[in-house]
C-alpha cells in the first residue's frame, strides 16, 4: 500500500520531468557535454595511461552528471511544487509527508540516473571512437556506475528535497545558486582527480557506497523533522 | 462531524485565532464567514491538520486528520490554490489525485466530473493553457473524484462567472442533499444565504455570531417596514409620528410609501399608532432581512 503510493508520485513526477521538454534538453545537453569532453583527455593521454584515464573519467564525470541533474530536477519537483502552493493539497491527501517526499525523491533519481547512464553509454563510445586500444569500464567503474551513482543520486535529491520542503523561498533561492557554483568549481577540479598516478579502484568505491548508504539513512531521518505547518507556513 | 473545541492559533505570538468553538453536523453547509484577514484560511488549514493549533482541538469523525493518514481519503478539498499541475493535461490532474485516493472505476469518473465541469472538449489540453475559471471548475472536479463524504470549499466561487457560479452552487446543494458535508468559507453573502444551513460570522478571529441563518436574521438585525400609505397628505402625517416614536431608529419617505427601521419588533403597535390617529394605510410589509445586513452590523458592532 505504502509502496503503491510511492510509486504513484514517482511516476507522476518522472512523467512530469520527461515531459518537460526544456529540462530534458538541458539534461540531454550537459550528458553530451560531459561524453564529448571524454575525447581530447583520450586523445592526448599516452598509450599506456589512457585505460586508468577513462576510468578515472567515467569515476567522476558519471558521479558529477548525475548529482548536477539531481539539483537540476529537484528544483522542479520540490521547490515548484511549493511555491505554485500545490503542495498544499498534496499534503490533504492519504499520502504521508514522508510517502510524498519518497515517492518525490524516487522519480527525480530514476530519471537522474537514465541520464547518467546514457551519459557513462556515450562516453564510453566516444572515447573508443578517439583511442586505438578498445576501452571498456573496469569492475570497480562498473560496480560505481550499478550503485554508487543512484546512491549518491538519491541521496543529493533526498536531500535538496528536504532543504525545499523545510526552507522559506528566499533561502531555497540562495541554496539553489550556491549549489550551482559548487558543483561548477568541482568540476573546474576535474584535472586533479583523474590526473595521473592515481586510480580509482574497489577501495574508494566501496568508501563512497558506504557515504552515500550513511548519508540516505541520515537525511531519511531527518524528515522527521519536517512537518505539514513548516511547509504550509513557509510557501511564501 | 466537523467539532471545534477551544481553538486558538499563534503566529510568532500573535493571535489569529482565538477560543473558536463550533460543530458542524453530517449533511449540513456550513457558512464561515468574515472579512479579509479575520483567520477563515487558517481555521481550514488547522481542521485540515496542515496547521497545529496552539490549544484546544480540531476533530473531523472524531479524529486529527493531520496525523490520521487514512481519514483524509474521506475529505475533498479545495483551497486557494486549485491543486492543480499546469503540466499536466485535466485529464492527466484528475487521475493523478483518483489515483492518490484509489479510486475504483477511475475513467468513468474522470469522464462524469470533466463532463460536470464542461471540459470535456478540452481534456487533453495542458491546464497551463487554462482560464482561472477553468481552473477553478477542474479543482472542483479534483476535489470530489474520490466522492468525499465532507468538502471544504475556501471560496469556491472566486474566478467565476455567473452560470459558473450557480454551477457551483447546485453541486453543493446536490452534495448536501447525499448526506455530505460541507464547510464553506466565503465572502459571498447571497452564495451563503441561499444555500448554507448555518453560519458563523469571524471577525478578528473570534466568532461573532454563530447561529442558523434565519436565527440570525432575526437575533442580529433590527426589524424594517415598508408602509404605503393612501395619499400624500397622509404620507406626511404618518412620516412626522413615525419619526416621533421612540422605538422608530430611522425613517425614510418615498413618495407615499415610508420605510421605517425599528429598536426592536414592534409591528403590531406602529399599526395602532397610525390607525390610532386616523392615518390611512394601504399597505404594510415586514421587509426580508438579507444576509448581507446581519454580517454588516455583526462585523460593525465588534469593530465599534
Ligand atoms: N503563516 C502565517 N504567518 C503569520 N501570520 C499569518 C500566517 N498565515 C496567516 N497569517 C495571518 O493570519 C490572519 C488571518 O489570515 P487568514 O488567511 O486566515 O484570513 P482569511 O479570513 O482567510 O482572509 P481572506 O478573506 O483574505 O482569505 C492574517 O492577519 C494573516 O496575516
Ligand atoms: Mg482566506
Amino acid at each position: 500500500m505504502t509502496l503503491s503510493k510511492i510509486f504513484i508520485v514517482a511516476k507522476k513526477e518522472m512523467m512530469g520531468i520527461i515531459k518537460t521538454k526544456s529540462q530534458m534538453l538541458v539534461g540531454l545537453l550537459f550528458a553530451m557535454w560531459f561524453s564529448v569532453m571524454t575525447a581530447p583527455v583520450v586523445k592526448t593521454v599516452d598509450e599506456a595511461a589512457v585505460f586508468d584515464t577513462f576510468n578515472n573519467l567515467m569515476f567522476y564525470f558519471v558521479l558529477m552528471l548525475g548529482i548536477f541533474m539531481a539539483y537540476l530536477f529537484s528544483g522542479k519537483v520540490f521547490f515548484n511544487e511549493k511555491r505554485e502552493g500545490n503542495i498544499e493539497t498534496l499534503l490533504c491527501t492519504p499520502l504521508s509527508l514522508r510517502q510524498i517526499w519518497s515517492g518525490k525523491v524516487v522519480g527525480v533519481t530514476i530519471v537522474a540516473y537514465l541520464i547518467a547512464l546514457l551519459a557513462a553509454v556515450l562516453m564510453t563510445i566516444i572515447a573508443n571512437i578517439f583511442s586505438t586500444s578498445m576501452l571498456l569500464p573496469s569492475p570497480a567503474i562498473l560496480l560505481h556506475i550499478v550503485l554508487v551513482v543512484p546512491a549518491f543520486i538519491a541521496t543529493a535529491v533526498g536531500l535538496l528535497g528536504f532543504g525545499h520542503l523545510l526552507l522559506g523561498m528566499r533561502e531555497n533561492q540562495i541554496i539553489n545558486i550556491s549549489i550551482f557554483i559548487v558543483i561548477f568549481f568541482a568540476l573546474s577540479l576535474t584535472k586533479n582527480v583523474i590526473g595521473a598516478g592515481f586510480v580509482v579502484s574497489w577501495i574508494e568505491v566501496g568508501v563512497l557506497l558506504m557515504v552515500a548508504v550513511l548519508l540516505l539513512a541520515l537525511i531519511s531521518y531527518l524528515t522527521r523533522y519536517l512537518s505539514k505547518e513548516r511547509i504550509v507556513t513557509t510557501i511564501t | 462531524m466537523i467539532e471545534v473545541r477551544d481553538l486558538t492559533k499563534k503566529f510568532n505570538g500573535k493571535t489569529v485565532v482565538n477560543g473558536l468553538n463550533f460543530q458542524v453536523q453530517e449533511g449540513e453547509i456550513f457558512g464561515y464567514l468574515g472579512p479579509n484577514g479575520a483567520g477563515k484560511t487558517t481555521t481550514m488549514r488547522i481542521i485540515l491538520g496542515l496547521l497545529r493549533p496552539t490549544s484546544g482541538k480540531a476533530l473531523v469523525f472524531g479524529d486529527d486528520l493531520g496525523s490520521n493518514d487514512e481519514l483524509r481519503r474521506k475529505v475533498g478539498i479545495l483551497l486557494d490554490n486549485d491543486g492543480l499541475y499546469d503540466g499536466l493535461s485535466a485529464c492527466e490532474n484528475l487521475d493523478y489525485y483518483a489515483q492518490l485516493c484509489n479510486v475504483p472505476d477511475r475513467e468513468e469518473k474522470i469522464r462524469d466530473l470533466l463532463d460536470f465541469a464542461g471540459l470535456t472538449k478540452r481534456k487533453d489540453d495542458k491546464v497551463g493553457t487554462f482560464s482561472k475559471g477553468m481552473k477553478r471548475k477542474l479543482g472542483l472536479a479534483r476535489a470530489m473524484i474520490h466522492d468525499p463524504d465532507v468538502l471544504f470549499l475556501d471560496e469556491p466561487s472566486s474566478g467565476l462567472d455567473p452560470e459558473a457560479q450557480r454551477m457551483v452552487r447546485d453541486l453543493i446543494l446536490h452534495m448536501a442533499k447525499e448526506k455530505r458535508t460541507i464547510f464553506l468559507n466565503s465572502h459571498d453573502l447571497d452564495e451563503v444565504q441561499k444555500i448554507c444551513s448555518k453560519i458563523a460570522i469571524l471577525n478578528r478571529g473570534t466568532i461573532q455570531a454563530y447561529d442558523r441563518v434565519e436565527n440570525l436574521r432575526n437575533k442580529f438585525s433590527n426589524p424594517v417596514f415598508e408602509i404605503t400609505l393612501t395619499d400624500a397628505a397622509n404620507a406626511k402625517h404618518a412620516f412626522d409620528l413615525l419619526q416621533s416614536l421612540d422605538y422608530v431608529s430611522d425613517c425614510k419617505p418615498d413618495g407615499l410609501g415610508i420605510t421605517a427601521t425599528l429598536k426592536e419588533e414592534n409591528y403590531s403597535n406602529i399599526l395602532n399608532e397610525l390607525v390610532g390617529n386616523g392615518i390611512k394605510v394601504e399597505e404594510a410589509k415586514k421587509l426580508a432581512k438579507s444576509l448581507e445586513d446581519v454580517y454588516l452590523d455583526v462585523v460593525k458592532e465588534d469593530s465599534s
